[in-house]
């Protein structure tokens, strides 16, 4: 029996063109990816390869912004976003922050970033997900995607000297009516969803669901939005297929990037990668590490005397002494254990359940409805954590009547401060 | 949204029954200079907000109407019943027997207690009409008895049971010769308990509209029902829709909220005044062709000189230069000076509004030293045009428009107040003396704060 021929010898022109298809598949499921022949000219660090990888990261580290967004974001922005934004995630190589802000260098080192942040996890898949076309109503159930994800770059405002406080004051204003505005929104987009819902009872063929959503009823009225829906589907499944193609192929591009890593000068050993704090001049350290060192010997003084008042007052009790102790390691035992659980469940969502939106579905009362959450546990999920938050809220308040109490000087007890007009 | 209009008195009902007449005829001319479609979304927002549906398809407005006595009730009911356009709903008002005689007190302290839970059902009737509430509008004079005392106290208990929703007080601020010897009691006593539990005070002065009927409309014999007309044209043209955002087509759906997160944010500035332009008899519209930039430069001036209307506009106001003081710093003694604006909001409506140049407006001179006018500035605008006019504008502004008359009322209490005239009448019904003193307070504060704007 012959040796069975165990696989057939690589065609080399396969070969060279395994890379440049696993490179186009991956570009095909990133927004804004450029072309294959860009990856191969940021290879060699080529400056006209630089602006297209800077837009591809750019929208790749801020997904939310919509397609017409980021148009309106400047390259120096966009740039300094994506600075901003690896650093945020611990990207360690000093090499790309210092890349000039007009984004016309830096193609090799931008590819390493691209690649580091392929290797963190599925963002292919993670981006495809954010960006997927929606059928129904879909509606958050917790905040943890959006807590997790940082924001578009807002601008950032150099408090130069003096501040107006009326100006502070403006803004706090115009900040609680945009809330307001936001909450009435929101009441008026849940009052009409009802409406729509109940509109469409029984239209879907699903029954299941049971009503149509926005978009499918937009469907029906509008045949030049279904048209345009269907493109859209249609692009969605290229991608989909295209995050295949890549996954199967993708062994090629790791390969590649390893003599990317390899074209790069050495790095000089650098410690590890400090945030810029900005310092008002070097001058200014000192009184500040001898202030804190005073406050230290401050802190420890007061506390040895407090200790050793408390020890005054409280030694040689007997057994009250005793029984009251135990009473007070109870107390101070369940106070403890109350943080502990603030702390894990102040972060964390309670909801059994997958994070991230769901469909909205309304059904008739009584009727056993799908697979899913159920409004009334959403709603109770979303009250525990509101009582929460308000016992977190009035923790603060306190803390900050106690400060200022503080600074103004009087011992802590109430101080009145009348709300301005309100 | 819907916005929930309550009137109050004699004066809030009788302006009511004109600012939804004003409003549906506007939605309904046929003069509306754009398509049709246009047209029917500009009539669907309108009557989203103002009106409510009715199974023969009369419309019926968004409103409460109280009052102490039942005459002018009934005169409003009718005359809108009659229209056969629109009407009131049959259950929507509230009225007793007796008046108030003008008293601030009563209105307040007796009527408000004894009939709140009545008065607010009523409005929660109306409330749960709407789809989604955006808020209130509650029209009411600030010197009469009923209206003033009880709007105080009405619009208290609308911030405790609805506070989220945004409240905005149309204020009618009587004449300076006014016939009622306590009104500038009641005028301080409404303004300084408004000011704690409203959002913002459009205010309307009664001089100001009697001069525009004699000067502009050419009135002969101005009557109430005159001046009611043009105030309610004033709010038609500010409240009617407007499009969303520049280059939307969409109509916005939160006039009341925008309005308000742009005017009044901060807590100490709540007092706004509105001008519009052009103002005529409809006789003389057919004949009377504008540009944008004539209408938007009269308006300019208008807001700097403090002018009522557009004539007899003093163009010597300037704009202080940069770095000198204010021309005729703030001193109210001076006849003529600049009015420094916190923030001003412009709305054009009709023929190429989007070509309308409205650079004057943006000038950082214009406004108080502490907001840029990026922040300070916002226009809305509409191609459709408003109640036959083929191009207005209107301006509602939050500036010193109304320190002088209020220092003048506050001044003219105080003169009473300290010879303690009259004030039995208010403490037989709780307002005490120290009521007063908080009152003189709270607006010495304000006109206090309004000053300080030019520095």
């Amino acid at each position: 029996m012959g040796r069975r021929r165990r696989r057939r010898r690589v065609d080399p022109a396969d070969a060279a063109r395994a890379l440049p298809e696993a490179i186009a598949a991956l570009s095909q499921t990133l927004p804004a990816g450029p072309s294959p022949e860009t990856f191969r000219r940021a290879k060699f660090d080529r400056p006209e390869a630089a602006p297209a990888l800077w837009r591809l990261l750019f929208r790749v580290l801020s997904p939310q912004l919509a397609d017409g967004a980021s148009a309106s974001f400047s390259p120096e922005a966009q740039v300094r976003s994506v600075k901003l934004a690896l650093r945020t995630q611990g990207y360690p190589r000093r090499a790309l922050a210092q890349l000039p802000d007009d984004g016309s260098q830096g193609g090799r080192e931008l590819l390493l970033a691209l690649a580091w942040l392929l290797a963190r996890g599925p963002l292919p898949e993670r981006l495809l997900t954010q960006n997927r076309v929606q059928l129904g109503d879909e509606m958050p159930v917790c905040e943890c995607e959006a807590l997790a994800s940082p924001g578009p770059p807002a601008p950032s405002v150099e408090a130069d000297g003096c501040v107006d406080i009326r100006h502070l004051q403006w803004l706090m204003g115009k900040l609680r009516f945009r809330w307001r505005n936001l909450m009435a929104s929101q009441q008026e987009q849940c009052a009409l969803l009802g409406k729509i819902h109940s509109y469409t009872r029984g239209c879907h063929s699903d029954r299941s669901l049971g009503h149509l959503s926005v978009t499918e009823t937009e469907l029906l009225r509008d045949p030049e939005g279904g048209r345009q829906l269907l493109q859209r589907l249609e692009r969605e499944n290229a991608r989909l297929q295209a995050a295949l193609e890549w996954r199967r192929r993708e062994l090629v591009f790791w390969r590649w990037m390893d003599t990317v890593l390899g074209a790069c000068p050495p790095e000089a050993s650098q410690p590890t990668f400090l945030p810029r704090i900005p310092t008002p001049g070097t001058g200014a350290l000192e009184p500040l590490v001898r202030e804190l060192q005073a406050l230290q010997g401050e802190l420890r003084e007061a506390v040895e005397a407090r200790r050793a008042a408390w020890e005054a007052g409280v030694g040689g009790r007997g057994p009250e002494w005793s029984a009251a102790r135990t009473a007070l390691r109870e107390a101070v035992g369940q106070d403890l254990a109350a943080l502990r659980q603030a702390c894990e469940q102040g972060g964390s969502c309670s909801l059994a359940q997958p994070h991230g939106p769901h469909r909205l579905v309304r059904t008739e009362a009584g009727v056993a409805g799908g697979p899913g959450l159920r409004a009334p546990e959403v709603i109770e999920a979303l009250r525990s954590q509101e009582a929460r938050l308000e016992v977190v809220l009035r923790q603060l308040q306190g803390q900050c009547r106690q400060e200022l109490a503080r600074l103004v000087g009087a011992p802590p007890g109430p101080v009145w401060i009348l709300p301005p007009g309100r | 949204m819907s916005i929930v209009t309550v009137q109050l008195g004699q004066c809030g009902n009788q302006i009511g029954f004109e600012v939804f007449d004003a409003l549906f005829s506007d939605s309904h001319c046929p003069q509306g200079l754009c398509s049709k479609r246009e047209n029917e979304a500009y009539q669907a927002s309108c009557k989203e907000r103002f009106f409510s549906e009715e199974e023969n398809g009369v419309p019926i407005a968004r409103a409460v109407l109280v009052d102490m006595e039942p005459k002018v009730i009934n005169q409003t009911l009718s005359k809108a019943a009659h229209s056969g356009r629109w009407k009131y709903g049959q259950h929507s008002c509230f009225c007793q027997k007796q008046g108030s005689g003008n008293n601030w007190a009563y209105g307040y302290s007796v009527h408000g207690p004894r009939h709140e839970e009545s008065i607010m059902n009523l409005i929660q009737k109306e409330v749960e009409k709407c789809d989604s509430l955006n808020g209130f509008f509650i029209i009411m004079s600030m010197a009469g008895g009923t209206g003033s005392g009880l709007g105080a106290f009405v619009t208290q208990n609308l911030q405790d049971q609805y506070s989220n929703s945004l409240k905005m007080n149309q204020i009618i601020w009587p004449y300076g010769t006014g016939e009622v010897i306590v009104q500038n009691y009641n005028s301080i006593l409404t303004l300084s308990h408004l000011y704690r539990s409203s959002d913002a005070l459009l205010v309307h002065e009664n001089d100001a509209v009697h001069k525009i009927c004699a000067k502009l409309m050419n009135i002969k014999q101005i009557s109430f029902r005159d001046i009611n007309q043009v105030l309610a044209h004033q709010l038609g043209s500010v409240f009617q829709p407007t499009y969303s955002g520049e280059g939307s087509f969409h109509y916005r759906r939160n006039p009341l909220g925008d309005l308000m997160e742009n005017l009044v944010p901060h807590p100490e500035f709540k007092m706004l005044g509105v001008r519009n332009i052009p103002q005529m008899s409809e006789n003389s519209l057919a004949y009377s062709t504008f540009t944008w930039a004539g209408l938007l430069k009269h308006l300019r001036q208008m807001l700097i000189s403090n002018a009522k209307m557009e004539e007899g506009i003093d163009w010597q106001v300037r704009p202080p230069l940069s770095g000198l003081p204010t021309r005729g710093k703030m001193s109210l003694n001076k006849e003529f000076h600049f009015n420094t604006s916190i923030a001003n909001l412009v709305i054009l409506r009709g023929k190429d509004v989007h070509s309308a140049e409205l650079g004057a407006f943006k000038d950082p001179a214009l406004y108080t030293s502490w907001l840029e006018p990026v922040h300070a500035f916002s226009v809305w605008k509409t191609q459709r045009a408003f109640s036959k006019y083929e191009k207005s504008a209107a301006l509602v502004s939050n500036s010193q428009f109304l320190v002088k008359p209020l220092d003048t009322i506050v001044g003219k209490a105080w003169n009473m107040f300290a010879s303690k005239a009259y004030i039995h009448q208010y403490t037989k019904f709780g307002i005490e003396e120290e009521d007063f003193l908080d009152s003189f307070t709270l607006l010495e504060q304000v006109i206090a704060s309004y000053c300080n704007l030019g520095f």
